[in-house]
């Protein structure tokens, strides 16, 4: 092996989101690299749900999320305004926001809309309370999502394997144990 | 504003206006967004040390797959096999993190691969007995936890969101690690003889992780000003010898430095100079194991390539 060249593409970049709880908006994840939505699925699943929080996931390509954050919001107050319908037909869009300086983008809710400029502006209008730091709208329609069906095969196997919880280990407990013998035997000493 | 389909927000502010808005917004603890305004260096300074992260999950993954098939039992093995896949997990999150700022996966592959990219010196030493397996747990995962407990706080959100999930996994890591040690501590005369040859083999390497003296560390002012790095190589270095060295004396084990001391006056356990020698000959690709670890990341790709053929080819013929 002489060429160290990948040679080949990674693929595109599919957002994942995933939902801990049946109680709980899907948040994202992170990213995969994979040909198609359906690959981009399963890979999810491996680099994401190696732990048992997981009843959901949802791959979504990138480049078909319209992103904005405040920053570039404030830059234009104007602009949000001045965005107008584009005739094309409606469609359905999820809205999603990162809420607080430290948290991850989640799932708010859904609008309809005719292009994704159009998606936000009435995003923000629908959800006044729920302004955050940065927005994500996507189609509905270019969403893969795992089904009920999926649960037990794809998430079930991380939920007996315990070891990956560190407080199935009792290392912490020994080493108090013998850091206060060592003291009490210094104490004796002196 | 990556996936735009339509014309980007125009910034019409000055490169001065600009820069005193994003060190203001740091200064309030907010954090950078993809799509924010931010300053070339602080872009470089991300790219630059999110991939050597990721690229050290991924080439850390050798030294300790090396020895699944050795593990004393099926529960040792199973744990080892899931948190080297943690470690795969964790480079995948990482190199996600540097593609926000517009670096490509093939680039970063590519770096990595042709040997111009670096990753951690600590990967770049052998292990030879099952009581490394330990060592690595408690003292490199531990070291690694002190740094990215750190850059979980970082101004660029989302590398921070990367390592707060990391550092979840990596508490796992290290508790798996400290069990091995404390096992073996408390086990047999040569059991115990395994372990101290462990600790006496990876001390000083861990200790050379948090890498150079802040004097000599040219990139520590930038990284601290633009709040990537909240505490300095020294601090971090010094954390991690206070916390660790009375829990392994405790164990009975001895720490290879004679310089070792609790100093009362300070609170802090003094230790010995650190051999930058050795340390900058390993970043240079003299280690006992560059050459072993970059034959066997090209290897591996190699392996994968036709799997990433039969994906494509997948695709082709029912997307088509
Ligand atoms: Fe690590
Ligand atoms: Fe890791
Ligand atoms: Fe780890």
């Amino acid at each position: 092996m002489t060429d160290t060249h990948t040679r080949d593409t990674q693929w595109l970049r599919y957002m994942v989101l995933h939902q801990e709880r049946e109680d709980k908006p899907h948040q994202h994840a992170g990213t995969v690299h994979a040909p198609d939505a359906e690959m981009a699925l399963l890979n999810a699943r491996d680099v994401f749900v190696r732990r048992p929080e997981c009843v959901s996931l949802w791959v979504v390509r990138a480049d078909l999320i319209f992103t904005c954050t405040q920053e570039e919001l404030a830059l234009h107050p104007d602009w949000i305004e001045s965005l107008q319908p584009s005739g094309n037909p409606v469609e359905k869009y999820y809205f999603f926001a990162k809420l607080t300086q430290k948290g991850q983008f989640t799932h708010i809710g859904e609008v309809e809309a005719q292009n994704p400029t159009h998606a936000l502006k009435i995003a923000l209008q629908a959800y006044p309370d729920t302004h955050g730091f940065a927005w994500w709208v996507f189609p509905v329609k270019a969403v893969l999502k795992s089904t009920p069906d999926d649960i037990a095969v794809m998430f079930g196997p991380a939920a007996v394997k315990d070891f990956r919880d560190q407080a199935n280990f009792h290392a912490l407990s020994v080493l108090r144990k013998l850091m206060r013998k060592q003291e009490v035997e210094e104490s004796h000493e002196s | 504003m990556y996936g735009a389909t339509v014309e980007p927000i125009e910034d019409i502010r000055t490169d001065a206006e600009k820069l005193a808005g994003f060190e203001a917004r740091i200064a309030r603890g907010e954090k950078i967004e993809p799509g924010d305004w931010m300053p070339d260096e602080y872009r470089r300074q991300l790219i630059r040390m999110i991939s050597q992260h990721a690229h050290s999950e991924v080439v850390g993954m050798l030294p300790e797959g090396a020895f699944i098939t050795r593990a004393p039992n099926l529960r040792r093995k199973l744990i080892l096999i899931a948190k080297v896949q943690d470690e795969a997990g964790h480079g995948q999150y990482l190199y996600h993190a540097a593609e926000t700022l517009g670096a490509t996966r093939e680039e970063m592959l590519d770096a990595l691969l042709s040997g111009k990219a670096k990753y951690s010196s600590i990967f770049n030493y052998p292990t030879l007995s099952w009581a490394d397996m330990g060592a690595i747990g408690w003292l490199v995962d531990g070291a690694a936890i002190l740094n990215q407990t750190m850059l979980a706080r970082c101004s660029y959100g989302p590398y921070a969101r990367a390592m707060v999930r990391i550092c979840a996994e990596e508490n796992f890591h290290r508790r798996q690690g400290q069990d091995i040690v404390i096992t073996l501590a408390l086990g047999t005369p040569e059991q115990k003889a395994m372990m101290q040859d462990s600790i006496n083999r990876w001390w000083w390497p861990t200790l050379m992780m948090f890498g150079p003296h802040d004097t000599d560390s040219s990139n520590s002012a930038v990284l601290i000003r633009w709040g990537i790095k909240t505490k300095t190589n020294d601090e971090l270095r010094q954390a991690f010898v206070d916390q660790t060295a009375p829990e392994l004396m405790a164990l009975g084990l001895t720490i290879p430095d004679p310089d070792l001391h609790y100093d009362a006056a300070t609170e802090h356990w003094h230790f010995g100079e650190i051999n930058w020698d050795e340390f900058w000959n390993v970043v240079k690709g003299n280690g006992p194991c560059n050459a072993e670890r970059m034959t066997a990341r090209r290897q591996a790709h190699e392996d994968g390539l036709w799997v990433r053929e039969a994906m494509a080819a997948y695709t082709e013929k029912y997307q088509s």
